[in-house]
């Protein structure tokens, strides 16, 4: 495996995120796609890390990935939050702060 | 060595923050503590006073505290000679003005709240030796300004008309709420060219400070003065009412309850005036000396122009409201005049002009308690019932039309002797009209309010002082004349001040001094 | 006691009487205290001048003392002191002299006011003297000016007294303008002597242009003070004021204070020829216009206001020819009897209670101390030889004689003729003639009132006789001649008192009267200023007023609305929903790595 296979699978998810986000209507799956985001530029942190750097890119990508739970967390508390209000999960209900 | 000068700034901090302690029920108590830390800052202002040493002139009783190295910011304090004068004039107006407000009803513990916070900014900024800390006391001087106005104002309605009344449909025009928003939003807009100036400062001083004797020893690029010195006019002329951004002021002194008024007329447009000479004309002299002939040019407009805009008011705290724009224009006049007589005139105006004005809105307030109107055209025969209140009108009217054995006379005389002797005499042509034609208006007030057949109906019955009601303008009106025949009882330290900046300014002023006729 | 101490005092005690009375409030709200303190303060000045005089009989030199006063750059910009010479001392004891016999006459006066107006006037009175001293012993201009607009004060507050009276109000407005609009050319002068020397002393010797303008610019304040042409119109008006005070300051005193100052800044006058040719006329002119006016006068104070006009106008002509004692001389004399006359018109005005002369006549016989004073006054005005007034109004005629200036000594001697004809006409019908029926119930005046009559009316007999020693004190010369002047101005006298008994013993009118009567109601100068002002000054000011409310303010409010109605705009970019926010983030990213990649 080389950097290059690595980067490109991380553009490859990134990408798959990006589509996914712009494209999906459900709370749910926007965020998934967000994560799939996240990761792919923890990716390019750790292979960078791997094939060029020293240990200190994998520890950041702890945190990351640590901080990632914790916005998980927010997001999902969201989603439910949009749930408990409207009975869905479609992001397009949430634009009552356009008044 | 003394802490008189972090007891000044802090006395009416403190009482403020007393005043939490106290309960809302207690109002006296919760005047007498707002009362004691403006009597302490007074005192301690007449101590600075005592303490300074005239033959020696310069900065003194420096006090210094380093706040963040690093950014070269320190909490330094000290006074020069116009530090005095106008310590002397903010400690006697807080008095007066707490005095005037003890019949504030609504709110009244975050009222004092809010005067007192004010008044700590007012002094921190006559005595910081420090941009940064200099800034920091402005903007807390100037933004309880903000509540003051919203919530404890008066409104009234402004006729639509013109080519903007399509603006009216957003704005209530005369309304405190648009008075207030009006007011903070000019003065922020000032506030941000301030900051920017500052900053130029503090970034092209080469030690990275904001240490106003280091920056004063510093010869800034010319380009860079260029820059600096209209923003500092315009960002502290804002608040001195500079034309034409000084369309805050009349609507926000006739909207502000009366001890606001005479803070805010009284002391805090000279933080104003005060800026641009000690920031503009000491710290930037070359830009200043360039720029001085424009600023000069617009302070006639504002001295003539105030003073015609008064003369058409039917308002009476729009006449006095007016009347500020046209005194502060004398003052900016004599700043631009940048010799020894027209900066101890403006320094002189600012403190005639504070006491003047500070008596005229305490005696407006005590009118319009009582008749519940502000109109000059319902009133009349006034001095029949309050003979008192007439009297000290009229001593402040004299004292705004200059004449002499008042304060104003001296001030507006150097004012005028410094614009003659300068490069540009002319100046003091419209000055002297600007003066004839206060005349006019406040005699015609005066004559409006005060004189004719005694009043009938409603107004058959007003009383005159009250016991409470005398400190104030028999304060106010007592120090008009003795600063009036006495000058020099503040003219030596103001003057000693002046001799020192101007040692400093380049030599392009100096020759047009000794060229000029 | 040294003299500058002398002098201080002078000035001084009647400022201790007013502020005692400002600030002590029962002694003033009382009344008689008041009365009896400015008194005194007065009496205290009149002492101090005396002995200032006795001092310089002795032979006694000038002194000046002076302090700082204004600090400009270390040094001292203006000084405050006191100056003591041939000039300030005799007109210290003139306005000393005349203040205390006006006060003393007010005292029985003013006695039906309610006390605490009563009080008020003494405290003006007190106040006044202050201001008027100042401006006697002021040792430079600019100290002079400081009085000069105090004196204007204490006039401004004592017209408007009866200030529940809208005319008098309206009388004090106006006086207090027109003067301070005539000032304006003093504080001007002052700069341009500043500017030009450094200092404002009378004796700074400028350039001729110079002088030219710093004296243009007094004369200007000179013409307004002293109620020259065309800014006359004030004293009029004046006349609202109580009589006394029309006695002591818009006779004797203050409107004589722009007579002094000419005298005192002769040293600068004399190095403006061009000046003095303008004086020369403005004096004339008013001497003659004003005598004209107060022949058609009903209301006996407005005669003797347009009288003082009138005479001002010959000692600003006896100026103007460059003879400054002339004037000076002139204006001692006519201190003396106007202030006699207007006093004995005042004790006239207290029995009919009216001004009009209709309301007076036959006045003599019942008021005989009163007839007898005003009689005097009236032949001093007049020039009847012997009289005080007749040895200075000769002398200001031959000083134009003198200098050959033949048009305006003919029209002075013509204004001399009217003096003694409108005169005339003032005693023959108030005090001869049938009574009317308010004049039939006066009675002669108290001794109160009668008394500082008397003593008036000895100065206004005999004071023409103290020319010699004047003149020595001010070091000019004089001698008294007999030639053209004296003999045309006491024929002019004694013609125009015979003229007045022919035409008006018989109940005539003056030739010309109509046509004078229409120039008085009509009043051109008045009318002029008056649209001036609403024009002028009103006109211009509304169309500032609403170019600042609705056009600087309402482009401050333009800008308020144009950022917030650039904000509704604004606003509608922002959809509220989540997935157009998700695909600005990506776009804006997209555009970023553009901008990072294509650098």
């Amino acid at each position: 495996m080389t950097l290059t296979s690595c980067l490109i699978l991380a553009a490859a998810v990134m990408a798959i995120g990006l589509y996914g986000l712009v494209t999906r209507k459900q709370a749910v799956a926007m965020l998934l796609s967000v994560e799939l985001m996240a990761n792919a530029a923890n990716m390019v942190f750790a292979a960078y890390g791997h094939f060029r750097g020293g240990p200190s890119a994998q520890v950041f990508v702890l945190f990351a990935l640590a901080i990632t739970v914790a916005e998980v967390a927010v997001g999902l508390a969201l989603v439910m939050l949009l749930y408990r209000r409207h009975g869905d999960t479609t992001v397009d209900l949430a634009s009552e702060a356009r008044q | 060595m003394s802490h008189l000068l972090a007891i000044t700034i802090a006395a009416p901090a403190i009482a403020g923050a007393l005043l939490l302690l106290v309960p809302s029920s207690a109002r006296l108590a919760m005047r007498v503590v707002s009362l004691i830390g403006a009597v302490i800052s007074l005192v301690t202002a007449i101590l600075v006073a005592t303490q300074y040493d005239r033959a020696q002139g310069g900065l003194q009783l420096l006090e210094t505290v380093p706040l963040v190295p690093s950014l070269g910011i320190h909490l330094k304090l000290a006074v020069d000679g116009w530090g005095v004068a106008l310590l002397l004039l903010t400690g006697i107006i807080i008095v007066a003005g707490v005095l005037a407000s003890w019949t504030v009803a609504r709110r009244d513990k975050e009222f004092f709240l809010l005067l007192l916070v004010l008044v700590a900014g007012v002094f921190g900024v006559f005595v910081a030796q420090d941009l940064f800390i200099f800034f920091l006391f402005y903007e807390i001087a100037v933004l309880p300004m903000y509540l003051l106005i919203g919530i404890w104002g008066a409104s009234h309605k402004v006729p639509a008309e013109g080519p903007f009344t399509f603006t009216w449909k957003r704005f209530d025009v005369g309304s405190k709420e648009y008075a207030a928003m009006k007011l903070t939003l000019m003065l922020l807009v000032g506030s941000a060219a301030i900051l920017v100036a500052m900053f130029l400062l503090w970034a092209n001083s080469g030690a990275r400070t904001f240490d106003m004797q280091v920056l004063e020893q510093t010869k800034f690029p010319i380009a860079v003065q260029h820059v600096v010195f209209p923003l500092v006019w315009l960002g502290f002329g804002t608040l001195a009412g500079v034309f034409p951004f000084h369309t805050w002021s009349p609507d926000g002194h006739a909207s502000a309850p009366t001890a606001v008024s005479m803070l805010h007329a009284g002391v805090l447009m000279k933080l104003g005036a005060f800026g641009v000479l000690r920031i503009g004309m000491v710290l930037v002299p070359d830009a200043a000396a360039w720029w001085a002939p424009i600023v000069g040019a617009v302070a006639i407009v504002n001295v003539l122009y105030g003073a015609l805009c008064a003369a058409s008011q039917k308002d009476l705290k729009y006449i006095i409201a007016y009347s500020s724009v046209s005194h502060m224009g004398v003052v900016m006049l004599g700043i631009a005049t940048m010799n020894a007589a027209g900066w101890n005139g403006a320094v002189y105006q600012m403190v005639a002009h504070g006491i003047m004005t500070g008596l005229f809105f305490a005696l407006v307030g005590l009118v319009y308690e009582r008749a519940h109107t502000r109109a000059i055209a319902k009133m009349g025969g006034f001095a029949h019932t309050m003979p008192v209140v007439a009297g000290f009108f009229t001593l402040a009217c004299l004292s705004s039309l200059g004449l002499p054995g008042t304060a104003g006379f001296v001030a507006e005389f150097m004012v005028f002797a410094g614009a003659a002797k300068g490069s540009n005499w002319w100046w003091a042509v419209p000055g002297v009209l600007g003066a004839f034609v206060t005349a006019v208006y406040v005699l015609r007030a005066c004559k409006a309010i005060f004189w004719g057949p005694p009043p009938q109906g409603e107004f058959a019955h007003l009383e005159d002082v009250r016991r409470t009601e005398w400190a104030a303008p028999l304060v106010l009106g007592t120090l008009l004349v003795v600063f009036g025949f006495w000058p020099r009882l503040l003219l030596d330290f103001i003057d000693v001040a002046s001799q020192g900046y101007l040692g400093r300014l380049p030599v392009v002023v100096a020759l047009a001094q000794v060229v000029s006729p | 006691m040294s003299p500058s101490n002398l002098a201080i005092i002078a000035t001084v005690a009647p400022a201790v009487a007013a502020l005692l009375l400002l600030v002590v409030a029962p002694l003033r709200h009382k009344g008689a205290p008041a009365a009896w303190v400015t008194l005194l303060g007065s009496l205290v000045s009149l002492g101090s001048a005396i002995m200032l005089l006795l001092g310089r009989v002795d032979g006694g030199a000038d002194v000046r003392v002076t302090t700082p006063w204004i600090q400009e750059g270390s040094r001292a910009m203006a000084e405050i002191g006191v100056l003591i010479d041939g000039v300030s001392v005799p007109m210290l004891i003139i306005v000393c002299l005349v203040a205390l016999c006006v006060q003393l006459f007010s005292v029985a006066y003013m006695h039906d006011e309610p006390p605490r107006a009563y009080g008020r006037y003494f405290t003006l009175h007190a106040m006044f003297l202050f201001s008027m001293n100042i401006v006697v012993v002021s040792p430079n201009l600019l100290q002079l000016f400081a009085g000069w607009e105090l004196v204007g004060l204490t006039s401004y507050l004592l017209i408007g007294f009866y200030f529940a009276k809208p005319s008098a109000a309206q009388a004090a407005v106006k006086a207090f303008w027109m003067t301070k609009l005539a000032d304006m050319g003093f504080l001007f002068g002052l700069l341009v002597l500043f500017v030009a020397t450094g200092s404002f002393e009378w004796t700074s010797t400028p350039s001729a242009q110079v002088a030219t303008w710093v004296t243009a610019l007094l004369f200007v304040a000179v013409i307004g003070k002293s109620a020259q042409f065309p800014l006359h119109i004030w004293l009029p008006d004046a006349m609202e004021g109580p009589t006394p005070v029309s006695a002591l300051l818009h006779a004797a005193t203050m409107v004589a204070a722009g007579v002094f100052l000419v005298v005192r800044a002769d040293p600068l006058f004399a190095q403006a020829p061009e000046t003095r040719e303008v004086m020369l006329w403005v004096g004339t002119v008013t001497a003659v216009f004003a005598a004209g006016l107060a022949l058609v006068q009903k209301d006996i104070k407005k005669v003797l206001a347009f009288s003082t006009a009138s005479q001002l106008g010959y000692m600003v002509a006896a100026l103007g020819a460059g003879q400054a004692f002339a004037g000076f001389f002139h204006l001692g004399t006519h201190a003396f009897f106007k202030a006699l006359l207007f006093l004995a018109a005042g004790s006239v005005i207290h029995a009919v209670h009216s001004n009009s002369l209709e309301d007076m006549g036959g006045l003599r016989k019942k008021m005989p101390l009163t007839t007898a004073a005003f009689v005097i006054g009236a032949l001093s005005l007049a020039g009847v030889p012997g009289f005080a007034g007749f040895f200075s109004k000769d002398l200001v005629l031959g000083s134009l004689e003198g200098k050959g200036h033949w048009i305006p000594w003919t029209l002075l001697m013509g204004s001399a003729f009217l003096t003694a004809f409108y005169m005339g006409r003032v005693v023959i019908k108030a005090f001869w003639g049938n009574e009317s029926e308010k004049s039939s119930h006066a009675h002669e005046s108290g001794l109160a009132m009668t008394g500082p009559l008397m003593v008036l009316a000895i100065p206004s007999l005999a004071s023409g006789f103290l020319g010699g020693w004047l003149a020595s004190q001010v070091k000019a010369e004089y001698h008294v001649h007999l030639g053209l002047t004296p003999i045309v101005a006491s024929s002019m006298a004694i013609l125009g008192i015979v003229a007045a008994v022919v035409v008006f013993g018989r109940g005539g009118k003056a030739p010309f009267a109509g046509v004078l009567e229409k120039l008085d109601t009509f009043s051109l100068v008045d009318r002029t200023w008056a649209s001036g002002y609403r024009i002028g000054l009103l006109g211009i000011a509304s169309l500032a007023g609403w170019i600042d409310r609705y056009l600087i303010d309402g482009l401050m409010n333009f800008t308020g609305w144009a950022t917030l109605e650039g904000g509704a705009s604004a606003r509608k970019l922002q959809t509220g929903l989540v997935r157009d926010y998700a695909l600005m983030v990506v776009v804006g990213v997209v555009v970023l790595v553009l901008i990072g990649v294509l650098r």
